[in-house]
């Protein structure tokens, strides 16, 4: 296991990566989803007002 | 798509209106830059300044110096290339012309090629001014190869000046324009930059023409695509 | 000729950026394929005698690069289809295709030199295929600032030609990058990495990592496009909620 630390770099850095931008992503998916919520329910609301 | 193969045809088949306009708009820009040389001084200056300062980074070692020489002229050029662009997309937004020129113009590209040529023009004339001055600081004939030095340096320039031109009309709204520009100019140029520095070391160091053909040809190649390639999306660049 | 064939290799999935099935079917078969792929690197393939451990990031940094290039070669057609069409959607997915193939190609750009500090004893070497990664990661990284720093509708059509410039460069930097490197005495490799002559327990685990990195480039894909056609409805949505009757 001679290099050992720089295979479980390099993995890591990946595996970090990775899952930091899919955080973001799914993040960001929802906090659009919410927004979209809102602004389709006020329009609903104003409508069959 | 039916209009790109126009000003293909256009060009091939030279038409006086098209080569008219390109004339025009070329004499336009090259006497503006006539009464003030701003573009030509500023990127000869620089040009110089870059090639001095490498001078002093490298140190005394002579023939280290005449190794690097080809490298050093080539960054000072693309720098000045750079440097010329903004100014020149600089004068353009400044008088608002653009809109203007576009409705006259019968065939868009043609603005393009002007500006290209503009372009070509200005390091042209950096070129035969620093290549004498780098001869004496860099201690290399120049003269004796002049012929072959010659169709390397057009080619490049021609190079430089296509893909620089592209990038400044894309790059002239952008408010970073100055980070911009040599952001994108820079690694895209990268073939050109390699093949013409390596090109006229090779020539410098006494190889002939025949030598160097395959770096000619990846140059002459490079000017083709990217010519071909502007063209064809020059329209969606300035269409509103 | 490697890079060649990778290149060819990262074009042929283009295809299936039109499949639009269930997300979570995708998101739980890429997890499979991922779990799988790891086990098979770090289980399966056996340790190269020469390189030993280090050898296995080879599975993901190879993997990583073809699909920055796949990713890269989508920006390259949907920008094209932008120009051509003119739909929202297709300028979606360069957009997105582009910051995912910045992304991985950040992650070859890391996992080569900690690849290549234990075998070849240095950390970076100018061999070609790095390089152009270098160059194109460079191109790529000026596309995203471009797109977010213009703020008027023409940016997505400079960033296209950009697409298609950046793209159409990729055989004239490698060609000379090739040139080039012929001319500079290559590192003192203490092994050669080479990818020619493999067993094929490291083939077969090679290529379901390839595999298992390409659906997780279309998963990562299907994300960000969404994301962003949520914000353009989001956009619309609102100019709605402006423009409401009151009372």
């Amino acid at each position: 296991m001679k290099n050992f630390w720089y295979l479980f770099a390099a993995y890591s850095i990946i595996w970090t990566a990775l899952c930091v931008y899919m955080l973001r992503l799914s993040q960001k998916n929802k906090e659009l989803q919410a927004e979209l919520r809102a602004l389709q329910g006020q329009i609903e609301k104003a409508l069959t007002r | 798509m039916y209009k790109n193969s126009n000003s293909f045809i256009a060009l091939m088949s030279g038409s006086k209106i098209f080569l008219q306009q390109v004339l025009a708009l070329l004499a336009k820009d090259l006497k503006t830059e006539w009464r003030t040389r701003e573009i030509f001084t500023s990127m000869f200056v620089f040009a110089v300044l870059v090639i001095v300062v490498f001078n002093f980074a490298i140190g005394a070692d002579t023939e280290l110096i005449r190794q690097v020489a080809s490298g050093v002229i080539w960054i000072a050029l693309s720098f000045a290339s750079v440097l010329g662009l903004q100014r020149t997309g600089q004068m353009e937004s400044e008088e608002d012309s653009l809109q203007g020129i576009l409705l006259a113009l019968h065939d868009r590209s043609a603005l393009f090629i002007a500006k290209m040529l503009a372009q070509m023009v200005y390091l042209l004339v950096v070129v035969l001014c620093t290549l004498p001055l780098c001869g004496i600081w860099f201690h290399i004939d120049f003269i004796a190869r002049i012929g072959e030095l010659g169709i390397v340096f057009m080619l490049g320039i021609l190079g430089l000046s296509i893909v620089g031109t592209l990038f400044a009309m894309i790059t002239l709204h952008t408010r970073a324009r100055e980070v911009m520009l040599p952001m994108l100019f820079l690694p895209v140029s990268v073939p050109l930059t390699i093949a013409s520095v390596y090109a006229t070391a090779q020539l410098i160091a006494g190889m002939t023409l025949g030598d160097i053909a395959d770096y000619i040809s990846l140059i002459g190649v490079f000017d083709i695509v990217f010519f071909t390639l502007v063209l064809l999306v020059f329209e969606h660049i300035v269409e509103e | 000729m490697r890079t060649l064939s990778m290149l060819l290799i990262s074009m042929i999935s283009f295809p299936l950026v039109f499949i639009r099935n269930n997300s979570i079917f995708q998101a739980i078969i890429m997890y499979i394929v991922m779990t799988f792929a790891i086990l098979l690197v770090f289980i399966y393939a056996p340790n190269e005698q020469m390189q030993g451990i280090v050898q296995k990031i080879f599975y993901f940094h190879v993997s990583s690069s073809v699909t920055a290039f796949s990713a890269f070669f989508f920006v390259f057609v949907a920008s094209i289809m932008y120009l051509w069409k003119n739909a929202e959607w297709w300028d979606a997915v360069a957009l997105s295709a582009a910051e995912i193939g910045v992304v991985f190609c950040t992650l070859v750009l890391i996992t080569g030199p900690i690849w290549a500090r234990p075998i070849w004893g240095t950390w970076w070497s100018w061999d070609p295929t790095l390089t152009l990664t270098l160059v194109l990661w460079l191109i790529y990284v000026a596309y995203l600032m471009l797109r977010m720093d213009v703020h008027d509708p023409k940016r997505a059509r400079f960033a296209a030609v950009l697409g298609i410039v950046g793209y159409v460069d990729i055989p004239l930097i490698l060609w000379s990058v090739e040139k080039w490197r012929t001319l500079h005495p290559k590192p003192v490799l203490i092994q050669e990495g080479g990818t020619t002559g493999l067993p094929f327990t490291m083939l077969l685990t090679f290529a379901v990592c390839l595999v298992a990195f390409m659906l997780l480039f279309f998963y990562l894909l299907r994300e960000r496009v969404s994301i962003i056609q949520s914000q353009h409805t989001i956009e619309v949505l609102r100019h709605q909620v402006e423009n409401l009757p009151t009372g």
